[in-house]
């Protein structure tokens, strides 16, 4: 199966063989190339390079387009702002203060920005779509009725209600024609991304934003593609009305409890995704924190119907090797399996373990196996195996310890003996052979040479 | 006893002609400016700060509620400056340089406004010179620094550090969506806050006693 039927998969709520895993690169492109933002985000040639580098490099089954919020405000009139390491900022709003509709410039797909995001898709869809699955990202219409009115949307809602539903309906007709044309380029997934619903009440969703939204939906399915809501922003109280909406996915931010997500999904028969932490693990934490929180999400989502996304847009300056790590938890899961237990060590120094202090005020040389389990995990019981064997064939009686990482014990003896890889061999409280299981020959010789060096001979 | 609560629910959901007739008739009735403010509009914002913080309300009926507090305040200006009432202290709030997304800091001044400061915008994508001179040239109690994208959190600090040495007394407090307590204290500012509302409540902290 390649990543893109996975992810389709999982879209439509299947169960999968893996989880599926859409690391949402937008500007963060830019950084993987060496690039500004600024260039970025109008250079079809610089965009496709970094995507296709993302989606190789992060082994991604899905990756946006373009994650840009700000293309249909642009084309409306919205003034931006470029800035080096962000998407452009919206500052002015042509609506703002009221105005109609009509004073807005007609919308048109082939202005501004819009045809370098279709144009990319099929060039994309050319080059790596058979492998992976494209998002088409689309302004979510209350979003793209922020950037027209500004803050007067806000008030608006209780001012002029009726004004404020024809803006967000108009809105709702941009996102139908964006989804059409991206659907048209090739993509095979429409995400209608909404985050200003984030600063709203539920019943301010279910009367200013749902009905708008299904429009959009509508109109995805009726091309016979799949669709998703994303939300950036804690929107807690708003994944009841969410849920109702006709959106195949649902992609949701940090804040928000995957376990609630989880079981609202599947009362409604959607799929799910996001929740990996942007900032505290993947743009500042290290390698282990990207693993550790992708577990989580893993862990939490269990079964059908799941996609590993991060909370929204990465940030640019992502450290790329923190998403390789949030990768692998995806494609391996028995490397899943050790990390779950061995990135705990960073918190289990206090626990006692069996491992002496001073290794040369011992007896006998001690060899240390640090496995998985060497009764479920095979190339633990090999490693085992093989030292048991090297420890009988040799002269001196030597002291073999296996110590399972499955127990706080082996954790504890794992972190004092600074063991990265699992299984490994430690002689004499120094880690010998790592990850690779040595032939009798090789172990035997370096057992000896520690017998030596403790005088033994 | 003159009862606030009719103004209190007219505030809450932002009903600015309704506040402004209470108001006036309130003021007829010979009902002192500075309670109709304390006891009516300020009383009513911290409600709604309450109810922001708890995740009651949000960010709309923040928004209408301080424009109905705004219009009645207004009212009441001319009143209280006869009566020599004060604001409880002086703020200088902005976005720091590189970062234009406002929301946030709107509504921080709002929620100060509604604690009884006199609070001073300084806008968006501020330079750490401007922070320091608005500090200094209005001799401002606090200075508040919002931030919502992570790339522009180092202005944060660069703003502290300009205004440190620069040598203002105003207590510097940062917030906004990526920022936490422990980058405060990275980067020796004076406070965190996690919402507008708490905002107002750590400015007050904040304050010479």
């Amino acid at each position: 199966m390649t990543g893109r039927e996975v992810l389709l998969h999982a879209l439509q709520n299947d169960l999968t063989p893996r989880p599926a895993w859409v690391p949402f690169v937008g500007v963060h492109g830019a950084h993987l190339i060496g690039e500004k933002a600024s260039n970025y985000l109008k250079s079809m040639e610089l965009m496709l390079k970094g995507l296709t580098l993302a989606a190789e490099r992060y082994r991604a089954d899905g990756i946006p387009v373009m994650f840009d919020l700000q293309l249909e405000a642009e084309v409306l009139g919205c003034e931006l702002v470029w800035s080096e390491e962000n998407p452009p900022s919206v500052v002015s709003h042509p609506l703002g203060g009221g105005g109609s509709l009509g004073q807005l410039p007609a919308f048109d797909l082939g202005a501004g920005r819009l045809p370098l995001a279709f144009d990319l898709t099929r060039k994309l869809k050319s080059e790596i779509g058979d492998k992976v699955a494209l998002y088409g990202l689309i302004c979510g219409p209350f979003t793209l009725a922020m950037h027209l009115m500004g803050q007067d949307l806000f008030m608006g809602m209780f001012d002029h209600p009726d004004y404020v539903k024809a803006v967000v309906s108009y809105c709702s007709s941009i996102g139908c024609q964006m989804s059409k044309a991206y659907i048209e380029a090739g993509v095979d997934v429409v995400a209608v991304v909404d985050p200003m619903t984030s600063q709203i009440s539920a019943e301010h969703f279910s009367e200013f934003v749902a009905p708008y939204l299904n429009l959009i939906f509508a109109t995805i399915r009726d091309q016979g593609t799949l669709s998703s809501l994303f939300v950036c922003g804690d929107a807690t109280r708003n994944m009841g009305e969410m849920a109702k909406t006709t959106c195949d996915n649902m992609s949701i931010d940090e804040n928000i409890s995957l376990g609630t997500l989880r079981d609202i999904s599947r009362t409604t028969g959607k799929s799910f995704g996001g929740n990996l932490k942007l900032t505290s693990a993947l743009l500042f934490g290290e390698p282990d924190d990207a693993r550790l929180d992708a577990i989580r999400c893993i862990d939490v989502a269990g079964g059908a119907g799941f996609i590993l996304a991060p909370g929204c847009d990465l940030p640019f300056a992502t450290p790329p090797e923190n998403l390789e790590a949030a990768a692998e938890m995806v494609h391996d899961p028995y490397k899943r399996e050790i990390c779950k237990r061995t990135i705990i060590v960073k918190d289990m120094q206090d626990f006692a373990c069996d491992i002496p202090d001073d290794y040369r005020t011992q007896p006998n040389v001690i060899v240390d196996v640090i496995t998985l389990d060497s009764a479920s995990c095979p190339p633990c019981g090999y490693m085992v195996g093989a030292v048991n064997k090297a420890a009988s064939a040799l002269s001196k009686p030597v002291q073999v310890k296996e110590h399972r990482i499955s127990s706080r014990e082996g954790l504890a003896a794992m972190k004092r003996l600074g063991v990265q890889n699992i299984p490994t061999i430690c002689i004499d409280g120094e880690v010998a052979f790592a990850s690779i299981i040595p032939d009798q020959k090789h172990l035997i010789a370096r057992i000896e040479e520690f017998i030596a060096k403790k005088g033994q001979t | 006893m003159v009862d606030f609560d009719v103004l209190k629910v007219a505030m809450k959901s932002g009903k600015v002609a309704e506040v402004n007739r209470i108001v006036g008739e309130l003021l007829a009735q010979g009902v002192l400016a500075k309670d109709i403010l304390e006891r009516g509009l300020l009383d009513a914002m911290n409600e709604v700060g309450k109810r922001f913080k708890a995740n009651e309300v949000f960010v709309p009926e923040v928004l209408v509620a301080a424009r109905a507090m705004k219009a009645g305040t207004a009212i009441l200006k001319p009143h209280l400056v006869e009566a020599g009432v004060k604001a409880v202290g002086k703020a200088i709030i902005g976005t720091v340089k590189g970062d234009l997304h406002d929301i946030g800091k709107n509504l921080v001044i709002m929620m100060l406004e509604g604690a009884g400061f006199e609070v001073i915008d300084a806008g968006v994508d501020v330079a750490p010179e401007k922070f320091l001179e608005l500090a200094k040239s209005h001799n401002a109690h606090i200075v508040g620094l919002s931030a919502l994208l992570t790339t522009t959190m180092p202005s944060m600090k660069s703003a502290v550090d300009v205004m440190r040495e620069g040598g203002t007394t105003a207590k510097i407090i940062i917030g906004g969506a990526p920022v936490t307590q422990s980058y405060c204290d990275s980067i020796g500012a004076d406070g965190y806050s996690p919402d507008a509302a708490a905002a107002a409540e750590l400015a007050l902290s904040l304050l010479p006693h």
